[in-house]
C-alpha cells in the first residue's frame, strides 16, 4: 500500500494551507520553547463541582452552618460590587446565596505533601503528591454557558472562538499517521453552554477541531468504516491502491501542486484512520490489572473509566491533546441545586477511580513525565445552601494539573475563609490555556492568525509557580 | 501576576479590546503606521514600520524623566510632517498621511545629505541625522527605489472616493487586448515578466465554467456537444446557456447566502423555542435564488432587503427580502442582535468593520463611536414578524417571515464604552451615516403604510382562514354536541339501575360542558363576522357613516364570545375540581395539592368569568382587532439607508460587490480581507481592475446590459482570457510570483461542500433539481436527494457531510475555507452516498459496454471528471480491473454473499466483473480531480 511513515500533520497541512486561498501563513512551527509536556489529557466535568468538597476544603462552613454570612466574621463577602465585577451577562436567577451550608463529605489529608482532599475524591488523594492544584480560579460568567469559556477563554455570546485543544493542534501539528490530532470523548457539554463549539476551532479552521470519538458505541466516527455489507476489506485496499496511482498520475501537468499531494496523504490517513481508530479503542488488549486500576470491572466506574483509558492508549499512540467529558449534555450533571450530597457521592464515584487509576497508569508507564493532565469543571458552588444544594459559582474555584512538568504536591492562590473569593493568586480560566500551551513549548504570545487580534484575556499567563 | 489580572475584569472583558489598542495607540499610532505601509508597500522595511520613524524614543530626548509615552515628541521627520499637514489643511488641500509622504520623500528632513526616501528604504532613520545609510547601502537601494517610483505613480487604490472607472491600457498580445479585465490583468504580466498560461483544454474549460455557473458538472451529451462544436463562439453559447439555466440562481445564491448569513432557525424543542434567526426565513432564501436568476439589479436587491417592508409594503414578494435583516434575530439578547445587524450589514454592503466603534473610535479608519451609534438608530426601531400565507393559517407551521418598524420613537443611546448596561440617558442619538464615505444624501421620510399591512385582519385570505376556522369549529362542536346528548340519553336508560347514577350524571354534565363549548363556538364565529363587518366600515375611505354602530356591534358580539368561553372554562375547572376530590386520599399530601390546585383554578376561572360577564355590560366601539395591529407607519430610517448604500457616489458598495464576485470565481479576492476595505485591511493587487469592474457594474459599457447587473459581470469575467487560461504552472512564473497574484494562471480550487454533494449525485443522474420550499432536514441530506442549499442550515443543525467539507460557518462565512483532513477521506470513501451512486452510475454505463474494458474506462472518466484518461491512466485502471477482479475471485463466497442483483443498488453487485466496474467508479468520485476545479 506504500503507507509508510510518511511526515503528514504539520507539514502536510501546512503545505496545503500555504497554497490556500485565504492568503494566511499556516500554523506556527512550534515548539517556541523548551517542550515539558508533548500531549495533554484535559477531564472537564459538567455542570459545576463543589470546589469546597473536593479540593478546596473549607472547614469554617462546618462552623457556622446554617448561619448566613451577615452572622460570620466574614459579612464583608456580601459586597454585591465586588460579586458582580467580574460577571458579564449574568442570569438573575443565581444569585448569591447567604445561609452556609455545612460540608457534605469530610476530608482527609494525603502524602507528603498532606494536600486535604474531600472523601468524595479519596482515590485521586492518593495521587495528591503528583497534583498542582490551583484554588483561585474566577470566570466570568454564573451560567453554564461559562463551559465555553473554559475552554475558549470567551463569554458565549462573543461566539465560537479557538478552544485550548485546537491551539495545541495548530501550535504543533500531529504525532501519528492514523489517528487526529485532537480528539474529543464522553459526551460534550449541551447546546446551551457552548456545545460543539467547546471543542471547536473557531477561526483556525475545522482541521484544528476536537474529533469526537463515540467511545463504547457502535460507529466511534462518522464515516470511520463503511456500512456493513457494503465493500470488502481487501475490496477496498485495492481501491485505496488505485486512487493513489490515479491521483500521482492526474498530478502529472500540476507538480506544483500542493494540495493534491495533501489529499494524497489524507487518503493515506484515512485508510490508516479506519483500523487505528477501532484498534485503539479495543480495550480488551489491556491486561485485567490495567482494566481494573480503572474501574472497568465496575459498572459504576466502567463508563467512565473506560474514557479515560482509551485517553491513555489515545496519547500513547500520539494524539496530542485528549478532551474528556463527563456529565455533560444540559446543564451539566454537577450541577448540584439540590441534594448536593446525593449528587456528588454518586457523581464522584463515577469518576474517582478512573481518574486516579489514569495518573497512576500513566506514571507507571512512564508517561506521566510528558503528559499534562488537566481536571477542571465550569465554577465551583456557593458556600451557602440552595435548599439541600449549593448554586453556581464563579468567583472562586478550583482545578488541578498533574504530570508534564507541572510541580507535584503543591497547591496554588487561595479563596478566603468560606470559598468565597479568589483572594490569593487570583486566576482568569485562560491563565490555565497558557500554562498548559508554556508546558507543550508554545508561547501564547506568538499564536495568533493574521486578522485575528486577540485580547489580553484570550492569551493569559502562565503560572509559573506551578512549574517544576 | 494574577493579582493585577483580577482588577477590573468586568472592564477588562468589555473594554478589553479597547486597552489594548489604547496601549498600543500610545506608542504606534497604528494609522500612521499603516499609513506608511501604504505609501510604501514592500518597499518599508520592518525597522521603519514603527512610530520611531517620526517619534523621538525615550533614549532620543534629552530628559527620559519627562518623556511622555502617549504623546512622544517628533523628530526632524515628523515635525515637517506635522507641519506641512497643517499648511495643506489651511489651503483645503488634500493632507492626509499619504499625501504628504507624497510631498517630502524627496526632501531630506534630517540635512544629513540623503534624501528621506533613500533613508526610509534602506532603514535608516529619514529624522535623525546621526542614522544614515552607507553608499553601499545607498546603492543597494536602487530597486527599490524604482519599484516604489513606479507604485507611486500607478494607479491609485483610493477606496473612499467615488468611483470613476480606470483607464485601461493596451495590451501587448492581441488575444488580450479585447476584453478590459484582460487588459489590466496583462499590464501587471508585462510589468513583471510573467507569461500567461495559454486556453485551457475545451474540457477543462467546460467543467469549469459550468461549475462555476450552476454548481454542477457538465453531463457527457454536454462535454461532447461542446467538443464538437468548433464554431467561434462555442464557449459565449455555453455561457449564455449556463447564466440562463435555473441552476445559476442556486450556484450563486448559495455564494451571496454566504455573504448575508443565510441561517434558518436554530433552538429547542422543535421549533417552540427560536434562538436565532426566524422560521420559514427559507422564503428569503428563495427570493435569493430567483432574484440572481432573473438578474434583479443588485442595487434594488439591496435595498430590498434592508427596507422592502417600507419601499413596496403589499408586495409579498419582495417582503422576503427582509429575511437579511431577520435572520439576526436572537431570543437572548436584542443587544447582540443589534450589534450583528450593524456590523454586519456594514461588513457585507460596504466592507466596513464598523463593530470596533461600538467601544471606541475606530482606530483606523475615521468611524466616531457616536457615528457607530447613528448606524445602530437606523435599525433601533425595527422587530420581526411572521404573516399569514394563504395556504396555510398556522404561523407555526408556515408564514411569511419580514420585519417591520415597531417602535417608532425608541431612543439609541450612546452606550460609554460600548457597555450595554451604562446607556448614557443624557445623549440620545438620532439615525445618521458615516462621513467617511462622503456627501451621500441620506435623507429621511416617514413611510405611511397601506392598512391591510398595518393590520394584516384586513387581508382577505386571513379572513377567510378565520371565518373557515371558525365555521369548521362549529362544526365539529355541533357534532360533539349531538354525539354528548346521544350519549347522555343512551346513559339515562341504563341508569334505570339505581346503581349506575354515576353514569348518567357524569354523561348529563359532559352534555352540558359541550352546549356551552358549541354556543362559545357558534358566538366566537358571530363575533369575527361583526368584527370583519366593523373593520370594512372603519377602514373604508372614507369611513363609513355607520362604522361606530358597527364597531359596538361587534364589541357587544366579541364580549358574548368571550363570555362563553369564560363559562366553558368554568366548567372545565370544576370538573377538574370534582374529579381531584375524588381522586383524594387520606394522608396523601400530593393528591391534597392537587385538589388545592384545582380549588385555585377554579377560583380564578370564576373570577375571570366574572370579569367577563362585566365586561358585556361595555357599550363602546372598541371591539378587539382581529390580528395585531402594527404601527401604521414605519420610520423610513431603514429606506434612507438603503438608498444612501446603493447611491451610484457610495464609494465601497459597488467595490465590495465586484471583488466578492471576483472572489467566488477565482478563488482569489482583488482585494484579500473581502470584509474589510478599510485602513487595517489590505490593499487590492489590481485597483484598477477593481474600480473598473465596479464601474462596470453601476454603469455597464454595454448598451444591452442593465445598470447594476450581476449577470453582465459574470459574463465578462468568465468570458475573458483570464479566466480561460489553464491552471498548469510554469517554472519561469513560478520563480517571479510563487503565489500567482497576478494571475499568470487560473488557481486551481477545492469544490465547496455543496458541490461534492451534489455533483455525486448529479454525475449519476439522481440530482432532485426541484428548485424552492422549506428547508429540508439535516439528517436526511444522503437520503433525500435534493440540492444542497436546500437543507436546513443552522447553528447546530447542519449536515455533517456538508460540515466536513467546510461548509459555511452560519455566524458568519465571508469567505469559504478548503481543508483537506482525511475525515473527507473517509466521508467520500465510505459514506454510502458515494458507494449507492458510483453503483448507479457503474451498471448504467456496464449496460452500454459490457464486454468493452477500454470503453467502460472512457466512459466512467467523462461521466464523473468530464475528461477522457490519457493513457497511462487507462493502463493502470485496465490493470485494476485484472488486479481487482482477482482480489474478487479469491473472496469468492463473500462477494456471493453480500452481493445483490443488477437491479438491486442498495447491495455491491455479486457479478464480480460489474463489481470490479462499480469499484472503479467509486475510485473516480474520491478522485482528486473529482473535487478539484482546474
Amino acid at each position: 500500500m506504500g503507507f509508510t511513515g510518511l511526515a503528514l500533520g504539520a507539514m502536510l497541512f501546512r503545505d496545503a494551507r500555504a497554497d490556500s486561498v485565504s492568503g494566511r501563513t499556516g500554523p506556527q512551527s512550534g515548539p517556541h520553547l523548551p517542550q515539558r509536556a508533548k500531549r495533554v489529557i484535559w477531564i472537564f466535568l459538567c455542570g459545576g463541582v463543589s470546589h469546597v468538597e473536593s479540593f478546596d476544603i473549607k472547614t469554617e462552613l462546618n462552623k457556622y452552618g446554617g448561619k448566613s454570612i451577615e452572622e460570620t466574621p466574614y459579612k464583608e463577602l456580601l459586597d454585591e460590587k465586588r460579586i458582580n465585577q467580574n460577571l458579564v451577562g449574568v442570569n438573575p436567577g443565581h444569585y448569591q446565596r447567604k445561609q452556609l451550608m455545612p460540608l457534605q463529605t469530610g476530608s482527609k489529608k494525603y502524602g507528603q505533601s498532606g494536600l486535604e482532599v474531600s472523601d468524595w475524591f479519596a482515590n485521586i488523594g492518593e495521587c495528591a503528591d503528583d497534583l498542582a492544584v490551583v484554588r483561585s480560579l474566577w470566570t466570568i460568567h454564573n451560567d453554564h454557558g461559562t463551559q465555553l469559556t473554559w475552554h475558549t477563554g470567551r463569554h458565549p455570546r462573543d461566539g465560537a472562538f479557538p478552544t485550548i485543544g485546537s491551539w495545541a493542534s495548530y501550535g504543533l501539528g500531529t504525532m501519528n499517521q492514523n489517528l487526529p490530532d485532537y480528539v474529543v470523548l464522553g459526551v460534550p457539554t449541551g447546546d446551551c453552554c457552548g456545545g460543539e463549539w467547546t471543542h471547536g476551532a473557531g477561526y483556525l479552521g475545522p482541521q484544528y477541531a476536537g474529533v469526537r470519538l463515540n467511545v463504547g458505541g457502535a460507529n466511534p466516527l462518522p464515516f470511520v468504516v463503511p456500512p456493513s455489507g457494503q465493500i470488502l476489506p481487501e475490496e477496498q485496499a485495492g481501491e485505496f491502491s488505485l486512487l493513489g496511482k490515479l491521483n500521482t498520475l492526474s498530478g502529472i501537468d500540476y507538480p506544483d501542486d500542493k494540495s493534491l499531494r495533501a489529499r494524497i496523504k489524507s487518503y493515506e490517513l484515512a485508510f490508516g484512520m479506519q483500523a487505528a481508530i477501532p484498534e485503539v479503542l479495543d480495550l480488551k488488549t489491556e491486561t485485567a490489572e490495567t482494566q481494573n486500576l480503572y474501574g472497568m470491572d465496575d459498572k459504576t466506574t466502567q463508563p467512565f473509566g473506560q474514557l479515560c483509558l482509551s485517553a491513555r492508549r489515545l496519547v500513547e499512540k500520539g494524539v496530542r491533546f485528549v478532551q474528556i467529558f463527563h456529565g455533560g449534555g444540559g446543564g451539566g450533571a454537577w450541577d448540584a441545586h439540590g441534594e448536593l450530597k446525593a449528587n456528588h457521592s454518586k457523581l464522584s464515584a463515577q469518576v474517582d477511580k478512573p481518574i486516579a487509576g489514569l495518573l497512576k497508569d500513566l506514571k507507571r508507564r512512564g508517561l506521566l513525565d510528558d503528559t499534562l493532565v488537566v481536571w477542571g469543571t465550569e465554577f465551583g458552588r456557593t458556600p451557602a445552601a440552595q435548599g439541600t444544594g449549593r448554586d453556581h459559582h464563579p468567583q472562586g474555584f478550583t482545578c488541578w494539573l498533574a504530570g508534564g512538568g507541572i510541580k507535584g504536591g503543591v497547591t496554588h492562590g487561595a479563596t478566603d475563609e468560606l470559598g468565597f473569593f479568589a483572594v490569593e493568586s487570583p486566576h482568569y480560566v485562560t491563565d490555565i490555556h497558557a500554562t498548559v500551551l508554556h508546558q507543550l513549548g508554545l508561547d501564547p504570545e506568538s499564536l495568533e492568525v493574521p486578522g485575528r487580534r486577540r485580547l489580553n484575556i484570550d492569551i493569559g499567563r502562565p503560572i509559573t509557580e506551578i512549574i517544576a | 501576576m494574577g493579582d493585577s489580572w483580577m482588577l477590573g475584569a468586568r472592564h477588562r472583558i468589555l473594554t478589553g479590546l479597547l486597552l489594548l489598542l489604547l496601549a498600543d495607540f500610545a506608542v504606534a499610532r497604528p494609522p500612521y503606521k499603516q499609513a506608511l505601509k501604504r505609501a510604501f508597500g514592500d518597499s518599508l522595511p520592518q525597522a521603519m514600520h514603527a512610530c520611531s520613524t517620526c517619534h523621538l524614543t525615550r533614549q532620543q530626548v534629552d530628559n527620559p524623566a519627562e518623556f511622555d509615552e502617549a504623546a512622544p515628541p517628533h523628530n526632524l521627520f515628523g515635525i515637517r510632517l506635522a507641519k506641512l499637514g497643517d499648511e495643506l489643511r489651511s489651503r483645503n488641500a488634500a493632507a492626509d498621511i499619504i499625501a504628504r509622504l507624497d510631498q517630502i520623500v524627496q526632501e531630506d528632513s534630517d540635512g544629513d545629505g540623503i534624501p528621506n526616501v533613500v533613508e526610509m528604504v534602506s532603514a535608516h532613520n529619514p529624522g535623525l541625522a546621526s542614522d544614515k545609510p552607507t553608499a553601499e547601502e545607498i546603492a543597494a537601494t536602487t530597486k527599490a527605489i524604482e519599484e516604489l517610483a513606479r507604485r507611486r505613480s500607478g494607479y491609485r487604490w483610493e477606496p473612499f472616493q467615488p468611483v470613476k472607472g480606470a483607464a485601461v491600457p493596451v495590451a501587448r498580445r492581441p488575444e488580450w487586448n479585447v476584453n478590459p479585465i484582460d487588459r489590466l490583468i496583462a499590464a501587471e504580466h508585462e510589468v513583471r515578466g510573467l507569461s500567461p498560461r495559454p486556453e485551457a483544454s475545451k474540457a477543462v474549460l467546460l467543467r469549469r465554467v459550468t461549475i462555476d455557473l450552476t454548481g454542477l458538472p457538465p453531463t457527457a451529451d454536454e462535454l461532447d456537444a461542446f467538443l464538437a462544436d468548433s464554431s467561434p463562439n462555442a464557449y459565449q453559447k455555453v455561457v449564455d446557456r449556463l447564466l440562463d439555466s435555473p441552476q445559476f440562481g442556486e450556484r450563486w445564491g448559495r455564494h451571496w447566502m454566504d455573504v448575508w448569513r443565510y441561517s434558518d432557525w436554530a433552538g429547542w424543542t422543535d421549533g417552540k423555542q427560536i434562538r436565532d434567526s426566524q422560521p420559514h426565513i427559507w422564503r428569503w432564501r428563495d427570493w435569493i435564488v430567483e432574484s440572481l436568476n432573473d438578474d434583479k439589479p443588485y442595487d434594488q436587491m439591496v435595498r430590498e432587503m434592508l427596507a422592502a417592508d417600507e419601499l413596496s409594503p403589499t408586495d409579498n414578494s419582495s417582503l422576503r427580502a427582509t429575511g437579511f435583516l431577520a435572520r439576526n434575530y436572537k431570543m437572548l439578547s436584542r443587544e447582540t442582535w443589534m450589534q450583528d445587524t450593524v456590523n454586519h450589514t456594514l461588513q457585507a454592503f460596504l466592507g466596513l468593520t464598523v463593530g470596533c466603534a461600538r467601544c471606541h473610535d475606530h482606530l483606523y479608519d475615521t468611524i466616531s463611536q457616536e457615528e457607530y451609534y447613528r448606524l445602530r438608530s437606523i435599525f433601533e426601531p425595527h422587530q420581526v414578524r411572521i404573516d399569514r400565507v394563504p395556504a396555510e393559517a398556522d404561523t407555526t407551521k408556515d408564514g411569511l417571515c419580514r420585519i417591520y418598524d415597531a417602535e417608532l420613537t425608541v431612543a439609541t443611546y450612546f452606550f460609554r464604552k460600548g457597555d450595554d448596561r451604562d446607556p448614557d440617558k443624557d445623549r440620545p442619538i438620532g439615525p445618521g451615516v458615516l462621513k467617511l464615505l462622503g456627501n451621500i444624501p441620506f435623507e429621511i421620510k416617514p413611510v405611511p403604510l397601506p392598512a391591510e399591512v398595518y393590520y394584516p385582519g384586513l387581508q382577505t385570505h386571513v379572513r377567510s382562514q378565520l371565518r373557515a376556522a371558525a365555521e369548521k369549529e362549529i362544526s365539529t362542536t355541533a357534532a360533539e354536541l349531538a354525539k354528548a346528548k346521544d350519549e347522555a340519553k343512551n346513559a339515562a336508560k341504563v341508569a334505570a339501575s339505581p346503581l349506575d347514577v354515576g353514569t348518567a350524571d357524569s354523561a348529563r354534565v359532559k352534555e352540558s360542558l359541550a352546549e356551552l363549548i358549541a354556543t362559545a363556538a357558534r358566538l366566537r364565529s358571530e363575533s369575527i363576522t361583526a368584527r370583519i363587518a366593523a373593520d370594512d366600515a372603519k377602514y373604508s375611505a372614507p369611513p363609513s357613516a355607520i362604522a361606530y354602530h358597527l364597531a359596538v356591534a361587534a364589541n357587544k358580539a366579541d364580549r358574548e364570545a368571550a363570555f362563553a368561553q369564560s363559562l366553558v372554562d368554568v366548567a372545565k375547572a370544576n370538573l377538574k375540581r370534582v374529579a381531584a376530590l375524588i381522586a383524594l386520599k387520606p394522608d396523601n399530601e400530593k393528591l391534597k395539592q392537587a385538589v388545592d390546585a384545582a380549588e385555585k383554578a377554579l377560583t380564578e376561572a370564576t373570577q375571570k368569568r366574572d370579569a367577563a360577564d362585566k365586561a358585556r355590560q361595555d357599550a363602546s366601539d372598541a371591539y378587539d382587532p382581529l390580528t395585531p395591529v402594527y404601527p401604521s407607519e414605519s420610520t423610513g430610517r431603514r429606506t434612507a439607508f438603503a438608498r444612501w448604500i446603493t447611491d451610484r457616489n457610495n464609494p465601497l458598495t459597488a467595490r465590495v460587490a465586484v471583488n466578492q464576485i471576483w472572489l467566488r470565481h477565482f478563488g482569489h479576492a482583488l482585494l484579500p480581507t473581502v470584509l474589510d476595505f478599510g485602513q487595517n485591511g489590505q490593499p487590492p493587487t489590481h485597483p484598477a481592475l477593481l474600480d473598473w469592474l465596479a464601474a462596470e457594474l453601476m454603469s455597464p459599457s454595454v448598451a444591452s446590459a442593465k445598470p447594476w447587473s450581476m449577470k453582465h459581470i459574470h459574463r465578462q469575467i468568465v468570458t475573458s482570457m483570464t479566466y480561460r487560461m489553464a491552471s498548469t504552472p510554469d517554472e519561469q512564473n513560478l520563480a517571479v510570483d510563487p503565489d500567482n497574484q497576478w494571475l499568470w494562471r487560473m488557481p486551481s480550487r477545492r469544490m465547496e461542500a455543496e458541490l461534492v454533494r451534489d455533483g455525486i449525485l448529479f454525475a449519476a443522474g439522481k440530482l432532485d433539481l426541484t428548485m424552492g420550499g422549506p428547508d429540508i432536514d439535516y439528517n436526511d441530506g444522503l437520503k433525500v436527494n435534493r440540492r444542497s442549499l436546500y437543507f436546513r442550515h443552522a447553528q447546530e443543525k447542519q449536515m455533517e457531510f456538508l460540515k466536513i467539507f467546510d461548509c459555511a460557518a452560519v455566524t458568519e462565512c465571508y469567505q469559504r475555507k478548503e481543508s483537506i483532513v482525511p475525515q473527507q477521506a473517509l466521508a467520500l470513501a465510505n459514506s454510502e452516498l458515494t458507494l449507492v451512486q458510483a453503483r448507479i452510475i457503474a451498471r448504467r454505463l456496464h449496460a452500454t459496454c459490457v464486454n468493452d474494458d477500454i470503453g467502460f474506462v472512457q466512459a466512467a472518466y467523462k461521466q464523473v471528471l468530464s475528461r477522457t484518461p490519457t493513457s497511462d491512466e487507462m493502463i493502470t485502471s485496465l490493470a485494476f480491473f485484472i488486479q481487482q477482479n482477482r482480489t474478487l475471485n479469491a473472496a469468492g463466497e463473500k462477494i456471493i454473499q453480500t452481493g445483490g442483483a443488477i437491479d438491486d443498488t442498495a447491495k455491491p453487485a455479486s457479478n464480480p466483473i460489474l463489481r470490479v466496474r462499480e469499484n472503479f467508479v467509486h475510485v473516480l468520485l474520491n478522485h482528486n480531480d473529482f473535487v478539484t476545479i482546474r
